[in-house]
């Protein structure tokens, strides 16, 4: 398994060092003057140009890129040529937002799109599965920005139960900082209403930025299990006498599974560009909005590295997806051997 | 409130599940809190050095943190001695001596001299960012000198009018606390980025401070200027940044936020005022609407071109139905409330017979005006877009086609170096820096300027330049605002931009925050002149 492990985490490699090179190349095509927003309103056009010197822009594009992918390799990320801080300082504040809330909306797409899958798939053509495939079909067709929208006017405006906004209440603030994962820290902290008053504030993003997963991981779901039921094993298990429940949750489950795994791996990139629009609209501090405010502001180097923290935070999840799946079915690491 | 009763309730559940020894500790900190924070919903600058950048957002941080020798108060802005007690000038404008206040601390209790006036001014210059753009071709570090324990010289090159005016631009910050953050002589520039080294009447906590996400401040109780202005005094402001307009609003009517920023949309103003608990602060500001046009590009270096244009934008429709009248129609390049403006302006009108006539004489002479034009929004800004929606049907109706592309200001204003790349036409606010014409119609239109993203026009006229030049070298205030006048019904004439309205700016507050004081300079962020309500 450790092999297997080696090999999948080298093979990642190569694509990250073409996402290093791509997106250099990709951030110097968008428009805008990272120079211009630096120097602020009232700059001439020779602080510009001193500025561009300072920061290296008006050297050739060739000799940017190298310098680029060098400070990468030490893993430095530069200054951001809007706020002057260092890039990686900038990330790692923001990170852990966008982690916890792509964690608590996979966890919810995973634990609810599971379930209805596999119930639709037990009754399959029958009134829930209609009705699953109806939702599942408009989950993924709803806009997020305007489900968004929809549950803050509803939960925090009409019923007044949840937060509109942010991660914690201005009055209770933040615990403080070890992993940067409000509730995980709270927890740490032994601050109880810091983890409740998170965790309310989290539910309204998360449950928007699950519900086009829960489809996805409810249709795969649904339609590997309706596979798998067709299988030999299932028939002789049944002729077995083994019960409807205990044959669909245990071995059924199980066999359909992998597909809807692979599936988890596919979405958690998914779900990290999705949540730009999610963390706007809930102001949730996370890297999307910091992504946002970077290109609106021609912030290239925050960009390059927030895309490079993103292709690094999937290639990890994919290699985790890899072995989970090498796990549930020992015949995906046998053929990987 | 609702929310509150559920949070109540699954904390008293989570508070019974969690063992005893622990259950003291996790006393809810909001059941203790005398009083609620303000929260402050506007923008935060992206850096905290006040040096290092100047643009609308990073105005808060100057007024709360830091201070300076004169600041703007009131509206119509005033400008008052701040540090400085007072000024002298020599006759011919190049000497200016200012005296500071006896008794003035930094926030780290030392005291502040002239010394860190002149550290203060050698580091903008030297340093040579936005800020010090209005200073750069006058003042040179060498020449800031200390001529006694309060006293600061300085010995401008050639006579500059708006020195006084831009004044209040430079914070006056701590050498002291920067020496011990200083590395590669950068003036302690990276520290400053995200700490703070001032005299203002607020704190930040830099524990807290998050870049355009998060800052706490508490208040600076010795402040040199003292409390006994404000009997109850804010203790504690969270400035929460709220990126979209909708949860901003939302937040406002919800009391997550006590104050919006000063852009509430016009269509939003009802909805807020209806709420019991909020309202929405409308005072006359100096921000000038106004789509630009590229006077080198052809059709617009034909003068029947732009006039064609000035006459085919909708000014009414724009300004009392889409903006529902909560703005003031503004003539030329400066405000209307402010000096330096001829009486008798008469602004454009709308009238497509009278642009018709006008884009026929620009076709005969050659303007190519059947191409299409191109005019770029700020995306994000909404009534930007509105505009040039706007614009684009009533151009349509005249034979010009107008294509409106989505863009940032960053995108344009960087394109704004080159005529060349320039924009046929975008659409921007000119703010308020400093109170002077020189704010507007001197860096708009003087060609000088041309590379800079307020003259990007690229207006030229040697008759303009040479009225604006005397001017900002006159030290003589009749006779300045003769020459601006002069100056403004030349540009008018020439229309090398189309001018539509001042603000009025709009800034939903909750009910209980009393004591909000406008002012064009900082749109009314000044912390030390508010109270909270019970």
């Amino acid at each position: 398994m450790a092999f297997y492990i080696a090999r999948r985490l080298l093979l990642a490699l190569p694509a990250l060092l073409g996402l290093v090179f791509l997106t250099f190349v990709l951030s110097r095509v968008i428009p805008g003057d990272p120079a211009a927003t630096l120097a602020g309103d009232a700059a001439t056009p020779a602080q510009l140009a001193e500025i561009r010197a300072q920061y290296g822009l008006d050297r050739p594009i060739l000799e940017q890129a190298v310098i680029h992918v060098r400070q990468v390799l030490t893993g430095d990320f530069g200054r951001s040529v809007f706020s002057g801080r260092p890039v990686a300082e900038e990330i790692a504040q923001r990170l852990p937002a966008t982690l916890e809330l792509t964690f608590a909306a996979l966890l919810l797409s995973t634990l609810l799109g599971v379930p209805l899958g596999l119930v639709a798939a037990l009754n399959h053509n029958g009134p829930v599965d209609h009705l699953v495939r109806v939702l599942s079909v408009g989950g993924l067709a709803m806009a997020s920005f305007w489900l968004a929208i929809m549950l803050q006017l509803f939960f925090s405006m009409e019923l007044d139960i949840l937060p509109l906004r942010g991660r914690v209440d201005v009055e209770i603030g933040m615990p403080p900082l070890r992993t940067g994962l409000v509730l995980l820290d709270s927890l740490l902290a032994g601050r109880g209403d810091i983890f409740v008053d998170g965790a309310l504030h989290l539910v309204l993003p998360a449950v928007t930025l699950c519900l086009p997963g829960l489809a996805t991981i409810a249709r795969f779901t649904r339609s590997g299990v309706l596979e798998t039921l067709q299988k030999d094993f299932v028939l002789y298990a049944r002729a077995a006498g083994y019960g409807r429940v205990r044959l669909a949750a245990i071995y059924v489950l199980r066999n359909a599974v992998n597909m809807v795994v692979t599936q988890i791996g596919l979405l958690f990139g998914a779900l990290i560009s999705g949540a730009v629009a999610v963390e706007a609209i809930f102001d949730w501090p996370g890297l999307g909005t910091y992504a946002v405010q970077a290109i609106l502001s021609a912030d290239y180097k925050a960009l390059l590295a927030v895309t490079l923290v993103v292709g690094v935070v999937y290639a990890v999840v994919n290699v985790l997806v890899d072995v989970a799946q090498a796990l549930i079915d020992p015949r995906v690491a046998e053929d990987a051997r | 409130m609702g929310f509150r009763r559920l949070r109540a309730a699954v904390l008293a559940t989570a508070l019974a599940a969690l063992p005893g020894a622990i259950a003291p500790a996790i006393t809810p900190a909001w059941a203790q809190a005398p009083q609620r924070p303000l929260v402050w919903g506007d923008s935060l600058p992206a850096t905290l050095d006040p040096h290092a950048i100047f643009d609308v957002p990073s105005q808060f941080v100057l007024l709360n943190v830091y201070d300076g020798l004169y600041r703007y108060q009131n509206n119509p802005p005033q400008l008052v001695p701040w540090l400085a007690e007072s000024h002298t000038t020599s006759a011919d404008g190049l000497n200016w001596e200012f005296t500071l206040r006896q008794g003035i601390k930094f926030q780290d209790g030392s005291d502040m001299t002239a010394e860190d006036v002149v550290y203060s001014f050698r580091r903008l210059l030297t340093m040579n960012r936005a800020p010090a753009a209005a200073f750069s071709p006058v003042l040179r570090p060498e020449n800031v000198t200390a001529t006694g324990p309060r006293t600061v010289r300085f010995v401008l090159s050639r006579a500059y009018a708006p020195f006084l005016s831009a004044m209040p631009l430079v914070a006056i910050v701590n050498p002291r606390v920067l020496a011990q953050h200083t590395v590669n002589d950068d003036w302690g520039a990276a520290w400053l980025a995200a700490n703070t080294a001032g005299s203002g009447a607020y704190r930040i906590d830099p524990a807290t401070y998050q870049a355009r996400v998060s800052m706490d401040l508490s208040r600076f109780p010795g402040h040199f200027l003292g409390w006994s202005h404000n009997p109850r005094p804010i203790e504690q402001v969270r400035s929460r940044p709220v990126m979209e307009t909708s949860t901003r609003v939302l937040a406002l009517l919800r009391g997550e936020i006590d104050a919006t920023d000063s852009y509430l949309p016009t269509d939003q103003v009802e909805r807020v005022e209806r709420n019991n608990r909020t309202r929405v602060a409308r005072d006359e500001s100096m921000r000038v609407f106004t789509i630009r046009m590229n006077n080198r590009k052809p059709p617009f270096d034909n003068r029947d071109a732009r006039l064609c244009f000035a006459h085919a934008f909708n000014y009414e429709g724009f300004n009392n139905t889409i903006l529902r009248g909560l703005v003031v129609r503004n003539g030329g390049p400066n405000p209307n409330n402010l000096w330096g403006n001829p009486s008798d302006l008469q602004p454009y009108t709308y009238d497509l017979n009278l642009a018709r006539q006008h884009c026929d004489r620009a076709r005969a002479a050659g303007a190519p005006l059947d191409r299409e034009v191109e005019i770029h929004v700020q995306n994000e800004l909404e009534q930007t877009v509105q505009a040039a929606q706007m614009f684009q049907a009533d151009l349509r109706r005249v034979g010009i086609n107008l294509r409106i592309v989505p863009n940032t200001w960053a995108g344009i204003t960087g394109a704004t170096g080159r005529a060349e790349s320039t924009p046929d036409m975008w659409v921007h606010w000119v703010s308020t820096y400093f109170v002077d014409p020189e704010n507007w119609i001197g860096q708009m239109y003087d060609s000088q300027f041309h590379g800079t993203w307020k003259a990007s026009s690229w207006y030229s006229n040697p008759e303009v330049d040479t009225l604006l030049r005397q001017a900002r070298s006159s030290l003589d205030r009749p006779e300045r605002e003769r020459l601006y006048q002069q100056a403004t019904r030349l540009v008018v004439a020439d229309s090398p931009d189309i001018w539509v309205y001042n603000t009025l700016n709009l800034r939903g507050l909750s009910r209980r925050v009393q004591g909000y004081q406008f002012s064009p300079v900082g749109s009314g962020g000044e912390m030390r002149l508010m109270s909270l309500a019970n």
